[in-house]
C-alpha cells in the first residue's frame, strides 16, 4: 500500500512539475522570467487603473502610485457629463449587430460552399478569400462616397453594414462543416430534411463552439473600431465609444489634461470586451485549436 | 415491403468503372448480402439503390415503380450507415423521430407510438433519453437502427452496421439482426466485407469484384458450388488451395500426385486449375482413407488454432493449407502423408477462372453451364 502511495505521488509529481523544494531551483528562473513579462505587459493596464481614481494634482506627481480618492467621481463624470454611457450603448448596438450579422451571413455562406454544388465553387471561395486583402480601412474612400449615396451617413448601417461579410468567418465556418460526417448529410437526405433545416438543426448545435469563437473575435473587433465610425458618424448621439473616448482629451482643468478621467473612461471602455472574454475563453481557444490543461 | 429490380445498372466516376451492368431481383421480404473485397463497387450499389449516388445507366425498380431518377427521400427506404450518423446534440429519441417530424406526413402520437414500439423491439427503452455520446458502440447501432425502423420504410439499406463494433458485440448483434429480420420481414439489402457475417445473415449472398457480379446463390451452394475461381477463393476461411494440373481421362495429374476425379470419367481439358479447400484434406493417420490416393507434404508452417491446426505445406514447391486435427506434435521440416475428400473437388479453366467440375454427387442441382 506505501509503495502504491509513493508511486502514485511520483506521478503526480512529475506531472506538477516536482514539489516546491525539489525543483524550485530548476524552474525559478523560467518563473521569474514569466512573472517579469506578465507584470510588463499588464502594466499599461494597472497604471490606467490606479490613475483613473487619481486626481490631476496627485497624477502630476510622477511617484504617486497609491490608488487616489477620486475614483467614483471620475467614472460618473466620465460616463455621464461627457456621454460615455450613450457612446457605450451605441458601441454595444454596432457590436452586438455585427456579431449576429456577420455570423448568419457566414454559416449560410459556409453551408452554400460545403453542401452544395454550383459552378466554379471552388473560385468562389478563392474570391471570397481574397476580400481578406480589402479590410475596411482599405476601402475607406469608395465606402465613404457609397454611404453618401445610400444616405446613410450618420445612421447605424454604416457602422455595422461594411462588416458583415467576413471571409475568416466563412473560411472557419466551411472548415467545420467538412469535418462534419458525409452521413450525417445522407441521413437527412433520406429524410427530406432541407437545406436550411439542416443548418438550423443540425449544422448550428454542432458548431457552437466554433459559433461562440468566432462571436468572441467578432465583438472585440467590432468594439474597437476607431477609423470608420470617426469618417462616418459625425454627430455626438450616433457616435461609439473608441472615438467618444478621443473626445476626452480636449477637456482640461486648470490648463492640465485631466488624465484621471480620461484613464476611467479607457477602463469603462476595455470593460464589456475583457467580460466577454472571460465568458466565452473556452470556445474561443477550441475555434483556434488550442487547448487548456 | 417490396421488391428491388436491378436493370444493366452502370455507375461511371469519370473514368472508373465502379459497378458494370449489373442485374440482379431482390425478393420481397428477402435479405440479401453483398460482400465483395474493398472498391468492388459493394458500396456504390447500396447508395444507387438508396438515391444517393446517381446511376449512369440502367433501370433501378422498388416494389415495381421505377425510382431511378427519384429523390432518396421519395424511395421508401431508410438506411443504416457503419457510422451510425446520429446527431450528436439530440437525445436518442429525437434522432429516431426528427426526419418523421421534418417529413410532416406523422401526427405527433403516431410518431410517439412507432417510437416507444421500435424502443420496445430493439430494448432500448431506458436510452431514449441519452444522447448518442452517453451511449456504448452496440447501443448507438440499435438507436440508428431505430431510426431505420420508426420509418417503417419498403426496404432496408444497411452499410456494414456491424464494422465498428468489437469482435464480441458484432457476433451478438448479428444474430439479433436476423432475429429482428424474421420479426419484421422487411426486404434488406446488407453491405459487407465480412464472409461470414453474409454466410450467416444472408437468405442470398451476391459476390462483387471490379464491379462485376460474380455470383448470387444461398451461402451453402456459394461454398459448395462457386461458378468461379474468385468465389472459390473469396468464400471460406482459410481460402481454398489452388493448383495446376492436367486432365486427361477423368484424372487430375501433377508431378506429385494424380487424383481421379469421380464421375468424371469424359473430362479431358488439358490444363485446368484443382481446387481443394483446407478444410477437405486430412492427414492420412486421422481417419479411414476415403480418397484412393494419398501425397505427401512437407509441413513449412504450423498455426494451431485451438479447434484445429493450420498447416502450411509444400508439394513440389507448391504451396497447400490443410486443416488437421489439433493437438498435434507436427514441426515444421516434417513431411506427412495426405488424403482429401473425393466429393469436394473442384475444377476451374485456367484462363477464364469459370468452375468446368464439381465432384459433389449432389451436384446435379449446380449452377447451369457447369459440366458435372
Amino acid at each position: 500500500m506505501a509503495k502504491h502511495d509513493a508511486t502514485e505521488r511520483d506521478a503526480v509529481d512529475r506531472y506538477t512539475g516536482g514539489s516546491l523544494g525539489g525543483s524550485l531551483p530548476d524552474n525559478l528562473w523560467m518563473h521569474v522570467g514569466l512573472i517579469g513579462s506578465i507584470a510588463l505587459m499588464s502594466l499599461p493596464i494597472v497604471l490606467a487603473a490606479l490613475m483613473s481614481t487619481q486626481s490631476v494634482s496627485q497624477i502630476y506627481e510622477v511617484t504617486n502610485l497609491a490608488p487616489g480618492g477620486q475614483g467614483v467621481d471620475n467614472y460618473t463624470r466620465a460616463l455621464f457629463e461627457h456621454d460615455l454611457f450613450a457612446f457605450m450603448i451605441n458601441s454595444f448596438i454596432m457590436a452586438i449587430a455585427i456579431v449576429i450579422g456577420k455570423i448568419a451571413l457566414s454559416l449560410l455562406a459556409a453551408l452554400a460552399l460545403v453542401y452544395y454544388d454550383f459552378p466554379y465553387k471552388n473560385a468562389v471561395f478563392v474570391f471570397v478569400l481574397f476580400t481578406l486583402m480589402l479590410p475596411v480601412p482599405v476601402r475607406i474612400v469608395p465606402l465613404f462616397e457609397l454611404m453618401v449615396n445610400l444616405d446613410w451617413i450618420n445612421t447605424m448601417w454604416a457602422i455595422t453594414v461594411p462588416y458583415l461579410a467576413s471571409a475568416t468567418a466563412v473560411f472557419l465556418f466551411r472548415q467545420h462543416f467538412m469535418s462534419i460526417p458525409a452521413s450525417m448529410v445522407e441521413a437527412a437526405k433520406l429524410d427530406d430534411i432541407g437545406g436550411i433545416k439542416f443548418l438550423i438543426y443540425v449544422l448550428i448545435p454542432m458548431s457552437k463552439g466554433m459559433i461562440a469563437g468566432v462571436g468572441v473575435i467578432t465583438y472585440v473587433y467590432a468594439w474597437n473600431q476607431y477609423l470608420w465610425p470617426l469618417a462616418v458618424i459625425n454627430n455626438k448621439e450616433n457616435q461609439v465609444l473608441q472615438v467618444g473616448l478621443k473626445s476626452l482629451e480636449g477637456t482640461a482643468a486648470a490648463g492640465q489634461i485631466e488624465w484621471g478621467l480620461i484613464m476611467s473612461g479607457a477602463i469603462i471602455a476595455l470593460i464589456p470586451p475583457l467580460i466577454v472574454l472571460v465568458v466565452l475563453h473556452k470556445p474561443l481557444l477550441e475555434t483556434f485549436g488550442l487547448q487548456q490543461k | 415491403m417490396a421488391r428491388i429490380q436491378l436493370e444493366n445498372i452502370t455507375k461511371r466516376f469519370d473514368d472508373v468503372v465502379a459497378v458494370k451492368d449489373l442485374n440482379l431481383e431482390v425478393d420481397d421480404g428477402e435479405f440479401i448480402v453483398v460482400v465483395g473485397p474493398s472498391g468492388c463497387g459493394k458500396s456504390t450499389t447500396l447508395r444507387m439503390i438508396s438515391g444517393l449516388e446517381s446511376v449512369s445507366e440502367g433501370t433501378i425498380r422498388i416494389g415495381g415503380v421505377d425510382v431511378t431518377g427519384q429523390e432518396p427521400s421519395d424511395r421508401g427506404i431508410a438506411m443504416v450507415f457503419q457510422n451510425y450518423a446520429l446527431y450528436p446534440h439530440m437525445s436518442a429519441k429525437r434522432n429516431m423521430t426528427f426526419g418523421m417530424k421534418s417529413a410532416g406526413s406523422f401526427t405527433d402520437e403516431e410518431i410517439e407510438e412507432r417510437a416507444m414500439s421500435a424502443a420496445e423491439i430493439l430494448d432500448i427503452t431506458d436510452l431514449l433519453g441519452r444522447k448518442p455520446g452517453a451511449l456504448s458502440g452496440g447501443e448507438r447501432q440499435r438507436v440508428a437502427l431505430g431510426r431505420a425502423i420508426c420509418r417503417d420504410p419498403q426496404v432496408f439499406l444497411m452499410d456494414e452496421p456491424l464494422s465498428n463494433l468489437d469482435a464480441k458485440l458484432r457476433v451478438q448483434m448479428r444474430a439479433e439482426l436476423a432475429k429482428l429480420h424474421d420479426e419484421l420481414g422487411t426486404t434488406t439489402v446488407y453491405v459487407t466485407h465480412d464472409q461470414t457475417e453474409a454466410m450467416t445473415l444472408g437468405d442470398r449472398v451476391v459476390v462483387l469484384d471490379g464491379g462485376q457480379l460474380q455470383q448470387v446463390d444461398s451461402p451453402q451452394r456459394l461454398y459448395d458450388f462457386p461458378e468461379n475461381r474468385f468465389v472459390a477463393e473469396f468464400i471460406g476461411d482459410p481460402a481454398m488451395n489452388m493448383i495446376a494440373v492436367d486432365v486427361a481421362d477423368g484424372i487430375a495429374s501433377h508431378p506429385a500426385f494424380s487424383i481421379p476425379l469421380p464421375d468424371g470419367d469424359s473430362l479431358s481439358v488439358g490444363s485446368a486449375v484443382l481446387g481443394i479447400r483446407p478444410e477437405d484434406l486430412y492427414l492420412a493417420d486421422e481417419r479411414e482413407a476415403t480418397s484412393p490416393e494419398t501425397f505427401e507434404a512437407t509441413v513449412s508452417v504450423t498455426e494451431p488454432l485451438g479447434d484445429s491446426l493450420l498447416l502450411h505445406g509444400q508439394i513440389e514447391g507448391h504451396e497447400f493449407k490443410i486443416q488437421a486435427q489439433p493437438r498435434r506434435t507436427i514441426t515444421p521440416g516434417d513431411t506427412v502423408e495426405l488424403g482429401y475428400d473425393p466429393d469436394r473437388l473442384h475444377l476451374f479453366d485456367r484462363d477464364t477462372g469459370e468452375a468446368i467440375y464439381h465432384s459433389d454427387p449432389t451436384a446435379s442441382i449446380a449452377p447451369s453451364g457447369v459440366t458435372q
